[in-house]
């Protein structure tokens, strides 16, 4: 049969796992999907900006926060601050070893103009490169679900960033994290993290790195157990705010740039923050034959935040040639 | 128990990717057969939440009762009652 591609979103037929209703000409996903309502969002954001009133102030810092330094995130801080001003933000940059100077300038650029504190996240870069060659060795480490929201190496890298920015907000005694997720990522926009989910999920990323082959027994990776038992039942809440605010690429883009922000320099569509991307995007293809940005690209365009035809030209773009060789030398992969 | 069960199945079906031809024993670990990882797992509690009107206490939130269809179908009948 003939690929089909859903006519409301840039899923199409010939990606595993996806079937277009031939009747409505849409993928299930677009078939059952309920978007957040304005009202939805506004009782969202009350609700985030109730929590900062009620827990904040108590801690070393209000808010860990996840920043690549690409534009998602940089965009978040900025918002964030000129929203709440009074938020104490810790801003931390993971140093994956494949983070762009450029990335590492503008963290630093966002943090001084919103008053954050900036924090590298720092690991030696083999042990990273062997984490990472041995993701993109991989295969099935991850459920199925995962494997189209990222890819293998993707996920592991973002598994390390959660377990440790939980790890550093219960340090902190921080009453929040938050990623800069768009609607396409975030399943919720207020997550409250449980002592036992956090004991959970440690588990299930612990199985995972083992499934690639990783054992992590100094807890480089993993949140430190010592950490978790020194925490009461109550854990941080997780928040997206990025999935409740309009979501428009070109606009960000161009406020970030108007304060300062420098447009990367890197020939990668989905990033603009980790030379690894090109190549993890590929590896995967290669590997399941699902592109990791299809369901992310989806879910923007299917919330109405991005065109149908400017999604397919992301996603049909050419990944660069030339970061994938660079990030295969480093990992010592072909 | 049966309908509760079912709905969680189709839930995991038209959510998570599952093949719709997997045999998935009712004592079968979500997380441990690539089916469920933990963020699939908090958005699984948000549907239960809110399709059957219930808060699941911290205290529940574990693998016994979460990590399979008849412990999860198990805890919504404890918390619904």
């Amino acid at each position: 049969m003939s690929r089909i591609v859903c006519k409301k979103c840039v899923l199409d037929s010939d990606m595993p796992g996806i079937d277009i209703n031939e009747e409505s000409g849409l993928c299930h996903f677009c078939e059952t999907y309920v978007p957040f309502s304005a009202q939805e969002k506004s009782d969202y954001l009350e609700k985030m900006e109730e929590l900062f009133r009620e827990y904040g102030g108590r801690g070393n810092y209000d808010v860990v926060f996840a920043l690549s330094g690409g534009k998602d995130s940089s965009y978040t801080l900025h918002k964030l601050k000129n929203e709440y001003p009074f938020l104490k933000v810790l801003a931390v940059q993971f140093d994956n070893g494949f983070i762009s100077d450029n990335a590492v300038e503008n963290a630093k650029k966002m943090c001084e103009l919103t008053g954050s504190d900036y924090f590298k996240l720092t690991m030696e870069n083999e042990v990273l490169y062997e984490t990472f060659r041995k993701a993109a060795e991989s295969r099935d480490a991850f459920p199925r679900l995962a494997k189209y929201r990222a890819s293998d190496i993707c996920n592991t890298c973002i598994s390390i960033i959660k377990q440790k920015l939980i790890e550093e907000a219960i340090v902190q005694d921080a009453p929040f994290i938050m990623f800069a997720f768009t609607p396409g990522q975030s399943p919720n926009p207020i997550i409250p993290l449980k002592a036992n989910f956090i004991r959970w999920s440690r588990s299930i990323f612990e199985k995972q790195l083992q499934k690639i082959g990783v054992e992590d027994k100094d807890e480089k990776f993993l949140i430190k157990n010592e950490v978790i038992e020194s925490m009461g039942k109550e854990g941080p809440r997780m928040l997206h705010p990025l999935c409740l605010w309009d979501y428009n690429e070109g606009q960000i883009l161009e406020s970030l740039v108007e304060i300062g922000w420098n447009p990367p320099d890197l020939n990668d569509s989905n990033s603009t923050n980790c030379t690894l991307n090109s190549f993890a995007c590929q590896n995967h293809l290669e590997k399941y034959g699902i592109h990791p940005y299809a369901f992310d690209i989806a879910g923007i365009v299917r919330s109405g935040d991005m065109s149908r035809e400017e999604g397919l030209e992301k996603l049909h773009q050419a990944l660069s040639q030339p970061l994938i060789e660079e990030a295969a030398k480093k990992l010592n992969c072909r | 128990m049966e309908p509760i069960k079912n709905d969680i199945l189709d839930y995991l079906k038209d959510n998570s990717f599952m093949d719709t031809n997997i045999g998935l024993e009712d004592n079968d670990s979500l997380t441990q057969n690539g089916i469920m990882d933990s963020i699939g797992l908090l958005e699984l509690m948000d549907y239960i939440c809110e399709k059957y009107a219930i808060e699941v206490p911290e205290d529940m939130l574990t693998p016994e009762n979460f990590d399979s269809l008849q412990g999860i179908t198990n805890l919504i009948v404890k918390l619904v009652k």
